[in-house]
């Protein structure tokens, strides 16, 4: 039951780890999010060092995406130019987090901003997930069908440098989708995530994307980003395993493919309600780590940081 | 390799009606597989022209190679533990277990003891770099490590088969790094060191594993594509082999 991680250089439980990739690749399916936020600090839960956890959970994540960009794009729901165009700014934001991730490290607070990173990201996402869902559950409760306020886009309107994105049917400008882009591309290396769920509510509540198109074009980025920071990080910190990665993969396509269809029964605001609840455990627990008082204060990094 | 001198010049300057001390391993490389899950040594070990056996104990240590390590402290900072001061230590060992007839503590004063690096209390570093007394710095290092099955001192855990004749059993546990062990037995008598012997043990990765680590390490760019392939292949599998019939 034992396997050897060449790269972590340690021995591990491989059908834990098949589990794992399993029932994280479940809910990514579900709620069409890569994951990451859960498996990196499950990985680091089980043992594994933070480094490796972070750059080989990108793997996972690129897998599992590739599975669900592909069902969506049989069904026509990518918008490849906006995914074009946030990648422009995914880039530049990966390589100034792999970067700050190398200085971190050396400062030895690498943990310390991983952790904090996770628990702002999924603290202030959760609870704005939570308020919108439990929203339009009331509302449709009471029979009353939301309207999307497609006019009032408020600022986003004023900026300069319009572009037109036919199959989102948007003419806005390309600062948003940027900026997001970049956001995205270094919390990917500093988190190990892909983005998803950072990325899916920026899409619908800034950009104001049609929601039919938002999971695709938002899988099409964060394979594109995960592919990128997984290449920078095993060239710049040799932090990833692929035994780890093939572990996690292969239990992750399967799991998201059986979430998928799990999903395809709930509501999107019930299913928005339980991942939100699922993003707001994560972030407590975090941050319960945190404060709590550690068992020793003391902790030791081997290697010269 | 200091004490490796030192127990070369003891066994030369040893006079001839000494005690002396043979010893051997029941291996002397260990291959790190995928199914590697930690294995046992056995170090046995004969004394020749045995004197008494009262007064006289026998240390058997299998160290790992040095690695440099980062220990830091947090503290409360605005609610939160925030890592602040750090020492960084080198020359202690990736791995250190000792098996004795007694505690060493009783075995030999704390300075001899120091002198062979003989017990966990007598790991020191080589070089330290720190702004801060690295004494509970040393110690945390040395907590950690017993606290991960790195380190272990384990007295009274020498069989002896006959009046002269011994072993003990080593385990070498899964999470070991790499590199070169020496194994080394001591023949002690009135707190000094009679009689030294020491072993070189290679503990490698072999096969695949090591493969993957040379190849992560020597062509990172490679490996990385090759990361990122197999997981978009397995995606569009898992995708093709779900896909529901139209």
């Amino acid at each position: 039951m034992e396997i050897y991680l060449p790269v972590a250089e340690m021995s591990v439980n491989w059908l834990i780890l098949i589990v794992l990739g399993t029932g994280v690749g479940f809910l990514s399916g579900m709620f069409g999010v890569g994951g990451g936020f859960l498996m990196t600090p499950l990985l680091v839960f089980t043992g594994i060092p933070s480094t490796v956890a972070v750059a080989t959970t990108l793997s996972h994540v690129t897998a599992s995406s590739m599975s669900g960009a592909l069902t969506q794009w049989r069904k026509r729901a990518i918008d490849f130019t906006m995914a074009g165009v946030m990648l422009g700014g995914g880039v530049c934001g990966t390589l100034f987090g792999v970067w700050l991730f190398a200085l971190m490290r050396r400062q030895g607070q690498m943990d310390l901003i991983v952790a904090l990173t996770y628990v702002i990201m999924l603290g202030s996402i959760g609870v704005i997930m939570l308020r919108e869902s439990l929203a339009s559950l009331k509302a449709y409760r009471s029979g009353i069908t939301p309207s999307r306020r497609a006019v009032n886009r408020g600022w986003i309107q004023a900026l300069p440098f319009k572009m037109r994105f036919r199959q989102s049917r948007l003419y806005i400008s390309v600062i948003p989708p940027i900026a997001i882009g970049f956001a995205v591309g270094s919390l990917s290396a500093i988190m190990g995530i892909g983005g998803g769920f950072i990325i899916v509510p920026a899409m619908i509540y800034i950009l104001r994307m049609p929601t039919n198109v938002v999971m695709g074009t938002s899988l099409v980025q964060i394979i594109a980003v995960t592919a990128i920071t997984t290449v920078l990080q095993a060239t710049s910190n040799y932090a990833v395993d692929i035994v780890l990665a093939g572990l996690l993969v292969s239990g992750g396509v399967v799991g998201a493919q059986l979430g998928v269809r799990a999903g395809a029964k709930l509501r999107g605001e019930q299913l928005r309600l339980l991942l939100a609840c699922l993003v707001l455990m994560v972030g407590a627990g975090l941050l319960y780590q945190l404060i709590a008082r550690p068992a020793d204060v003391y902790s030791l990094s081997e290697g010269v940081p | 390799m200091k004490r490796a001198l030192l127990a070369a010049f003891l066994l030369l300057a040893a006079p001839a009606s000494a005690e002396d001390l043979v010893s051997g391993i029941s291996q002397d490389t260990i291959q790190i597989t995928s199914n590697y899950t930690g294995t046992d040594i056995v170090v046995f070990g004969a004394i020749e022209r045995a004197q008494s056996a009262v007064g006289r104990a026998i240390v058997v240590i299998v160290r790992g190679p040095d690695e440099p390590m980062t220990v830091r402290r947090r503290d409360r900072m605005a609610g939160i533990w925030v890592n602040r001061d750090a020492a960084r230590f080198e020359g202690l060992p990736a791995y250190y277990y000792l098996a004795s007839t007694e505690p060493v503590a009783r075995i030999a004063p704390r300075e001899a003891l120091a002198r062979y690096g003989i017990g966990l209390q007598s790991l020191t570093p080589s070089a330290i770099g720190s702004h801060h007394d690295p004494e509970p710095f040393r110690q945390a290092a040395i907590r950690y490590h017993q606290r991960a099955g790195l380190y272990v001192e384990n007295p009274g855990s020498i069989d002896f088969l006959s009046e002269t004749l011994f072993r003990t059993r080593v385990p070498v546990p899964a999470g070991v790094t790499r590199g070169q062990y020496n194994v080394e037995v001591y023949l002690i008598r009135g707190g000094e060191v009679v009689s030294a012997q020491s072993t070189p043990l290679f503990v490698d990765a072999t096969g695949l594993e090591r493969r993957l680590f040379n190849m992560a390490h020597n062509a990172p760019l490679l490996y990385g594509l090759a990361c990122v392939f197999m997981a978009m292949l397995l995606g569009w599998i898992s995708s093709v082999l779900f896909r529901r019939p139209a």
